[in-house]
């Protein structure tokens, strides 16, 4: 009960950054992904074939319909992670309002808890609704010929838990207490080493491995730097 | 154990792994901004060029020859084809002015290439630049990128427009075909099409393709290789043929002659009755050749000192033949081993004279081979300033790279540097990292240990009064032995605390530990003040 009332709290706070993303992605994304209905038909990139003669393969080689769509999906989500890491844990700091929080008759765990499902459950419902509209209106077959690979559907959703990695590395620089200018910006540096790890990838599943990781190694000095701080 | 208290053994190494890594990122920028900075500032001046000495009419001519194209007959006649290549407003190849001697360097024709009287053997070629999609392309289309990862497509077309259009899958390793207006078709994988995706079998592993439109199609057929088997695919009868298999080792290399149905480009070649040919290259060093009209499979070995990347073959209806060009400078395979030896190999014949030749074998139906003709000739030795002194960016690199992890030398060691090597045919953050401690391993220098010694020194001297555990201060030492500049900078970053001297013996010591690491007085209470009384109460 008293975790879902701070879930709650905490999602009321992150509530117009979730709608602000949904929104901006949804504008840019569907407009973009309609002028790609309007003017790009790949069945025309192919008429440049010609019998008895040995192909370029490069011609062979095409971007999905989502194409503009995804440079989008990746600010957006990392944008995402970066403001509500600031809500949830620079905010609290600047406005000395950790002892409010803090004082309540509950644990740390289920504060922090409370502010981690809070960050997954707006990259869900904001950024992750949104991806699998236009994925499926992608999919619909009057509009392309050939629908994009799930591949592309599962790239999306690596975008959005990049944002969360962004997040947690904007959370964790917030609870450091080391200077600026030595080890404080290190979790936001090492949550870009992970970000760009992921663009040198072609397999997705190194991908995932790789940011399961990054995750995993900032939660847990996340936790341990939350529950031990002094506010 | 709670699990409060069991977090702190995941934490604590997370934190000295996230701290490292990024140190270790920042050191590796810093050093390649320093060894840029050097390459473009200390650019060593180019000597001036020699003055060209007077050459007479006899040594162009010889010059002419040795430079020549060494071209064989069909019967295995050797002549040398000398082109002029500056030849005033001439674009189109077969407007070129060529001459042809023989052997002997007696001249026996010239005039235009069109003209030419002789037909020459045209030889097998390892399919170059976008006639070929390799691995690496392969890997490279499907990474990961803001734009998304791009698929491989093959359309199936008609005069006017696409109906078909194949995906390649590189997770089922197979291609899944869409109608224009309907849907889903099928698959087609190593067995050929079918529409249920349980019965589709793979490839294989891809290795590279290349594509051609047949003469009487506008859709792309494919011949596509694998590690083990070479298919051809046509998708517009949705059909696969298993070219070749090899069931003992891997294929390293395919070449093709004639193979693809396109159109000749030059009318010379359509004279001889070449034979459609594909040579491929295994790992055990067979060549295996694979010809057509009529289809026939003949595997040759060639005992050649690892020079098989360089043989050339082409079928005829009157035989088979293999031409091989050599140099008396190149590195033996037992030499190429170590980079010392091949250099020391290179520099024997620096400013000599060495010996070129080609030979041209008939293949016999037992994969015998029989030699036919053989040329050779002395390529002159090159005046030229020699350059023994390294250029300046690469002392600078050298003195960077002292600040590199000796752990860097210890994964070359252990992995060797063929695993190294292999970086650029991967393409994944483990190939690019590869490559990074490549280029900026300490190479296991003195300088390099002395700096670390040094580093681990300032450690000890800094970790000393602070330390809370002795096992403690033990692995930091040896964590900044083994990562040098980066492993300093994490112990500094993770371990530095004000220190305060000691009330009772004066020394440094601090403020983690209450007892004195060397009288063991406990920390000093402060003196009890007024408001003190009123607080405790």
């Amino acid at each position: 009960m008293r975790f879902s009332a701070l879930l709650r709290k905490e999602l009321w706070e992150s509530l117009p950054w979730m709608i602000l993303a949904a929104i901006i992605f949804l504008a840019i994304g569907g407009f973009l992904l309609r002028a790609q209905v309007y003017y790009g038909q790949p069945i025309w990139y192919y008429s440049s074939l010609s019998p008895g003669n040995v192909i370029d393969t490069y011609q062979l080689i095409h971007y999905s319909p989502l194409k503009f769509t995804g440079p989008w999906l990746l600010v957006t989500s990392i944008g995402l992670g970066l403001v509500l890491g600031v809500r949830h844990f620079w905010i609290p700091l600047f406005t000395k309002t950790w002892s409010f929080l803090l004082h309540r008759s509950v644990s740390r765990q289920t504060i922090l808890g409370a502010k981690l499902a809070a960050a997954t459950v707006a990259f869900i419902l904001s950024l992750g609704a949104v991806w699998i509209g236009l994925y499926w209106y992608t999919c619909r077959s009057e509009l392309f010929v050939v629908p994009p690979p799930g591949r592309v559907f599962i790239e999306g959703w690596l975008f959005i838990v990049l944002g969360l990695v962004a997040y947690l590395g904007a959370a964790l620089t917030a609870l450091s207490t080391a200077r600026w200018y030595t080890t404080k910006i290190f979790g936001l540096a090492f949550a870009t080493v992970v970000i760009c790890m992921i663009f040198i990838q072609w397999r997705l599943s190194w991908a995932f491995a790789m940011v399961i990781i990054g995750i995993v190694v900032l939660l847990s000095q996340i936790i341990d730097a939350f529950l031990k701080r002094e506010f | 154990m709670k699990p409060k208290d069991s977090l702190k053994y995941v934490a604590g190494p997370s934190k000295i792994f996230t701290t490292v890594l990024v140190l270790l990122i920042a050191v590796a920028i810093l050093q390649s901004i320093i060894i840029q900075t050097a390459m473009f500032w200390k650019t060593p001046s180019r000597a001036e060029p020699a003055k060209p000495e007077k050459v007479s009419e006899e040594q162009k001519h010889l010059e002419k020859i040795r430079n020549s194209a060494k071209q064989f007959l069909p019967d295995g006649t050797i002549h040398l084809v000398h082109e002029f290549s500056d030849t005033p407003n001439v674009s189109d190849d077969e407007q070129k002015q060529q001459e042809v001697y023989d052997a002997n360097g007696s001249l026996l024709w010239s005039g235009l290439e069109k003209n030419r009287p002789y037909e020459y053997l045209s030889w097998s070629e390892v399919p170059r630049g976008h006639d070929v999609f390799a691995e690496w392309r392969m890997k490279q289309i499907y990474t990961i990128t803001p734009e998304f990862s791009r698929p491989l497509e093959i359309p199936v077309r008609s005069r006017e427009k696409t109906e078909q259009v194949w995906r390649y899958d590189p997770t089922r390793q197979l291609f899944v075909g869409y109608r224009v207006d309907a849907g889903n078709i099928g698959y087609i994988g190593s067995t050929g099409f079918t529409d249920s995706i349980s019965r589709a079998k793979s490839f294989g592993t891809f290795k590279r393709f290349t594509a051609w439109c047949p003469r009487d199609s506008f859709s792309p057929t494919l011949l596509w290789q694998t590690s083990r088997c070479i298919y051809e695919i046509n998708f517009e009868k949705q059909q696969v043929q298993l070219i070749f298999e090899s069931i003992e080792s891997n294929i390293t290399q395919i070449d093709l002659h004639k193979w693809r149905a396109i159109r000749p480009q030059t009318p010379q070649d359509s004279n001889i009755p070449y034979r459609p040919l594909i040579r491929c290259l295994t790992e055990d060093n067979k060549h295996h050749l694979i010809m057509r009209n009529p289809d026939r499979k003949l595997t040759v070995t060639v005992v050649d000192d690892g020079w098989n990347l360089a043989l050339s073959f082409t079928a005829t209806t009157r035989g088979i033949y293999l031409f091989r060009r050599d140099s008396e400078r190149r590195i033996p395979s037992s030499l190429r081993k170590s980079p010392r030896l091949a250099l020391e190999w290179l520099r024997k014949f620096r400013g000599k004279p060495y010996k070129q030749w080609i030979e041209l074998y008939r293949v016999d139906d037992r994969g015998n081979l029989d030699l036919l003709n053989r040329h050779d000739w002395t390529v002159p030795a090159r005046p030229g300033r020699v350059v023994e002194a390294s250029p300046p960016w690469l002392k600078v690199k050298h003195c960077a790279c002292q600040f590199s992890p000796p752990l860097y030398d210890l994964a070359w060691f252990v992995l060797g540097s063929e695993f190294f090597a292999q970086r650029y045919r991967g393409y994944n953050v483990v190939s690019e990292l590869i490559g990074v401690i490549s280029d900026i391993r300490p190479t296991n220098n003195l300088w390099n240990w002395l700096l670390g010694i040094a580093m681990a020194g300032f450690a000890f001297w800094h970790g000393w009064p602070r330390q809370t555990s002795r096992a403690k201060l033990i692995f930091w030492l040896a964590f900044t032995l083994a990562f040098n500049l980066a492993g300093l900078l994490t112990y500094l970053a993770l371990n530095h605390t004000p220190i305060i001297k000691c009330s009772s013996c004066g020394k440094d010591r601090a403020l983690g530990q209450v007892n004195c690491l060397r009288c063991g007085t406990e920390l000093p209470t402060p003196q009890r003040r007024k408001l003190d009384l009123i607080l405790n109460t």
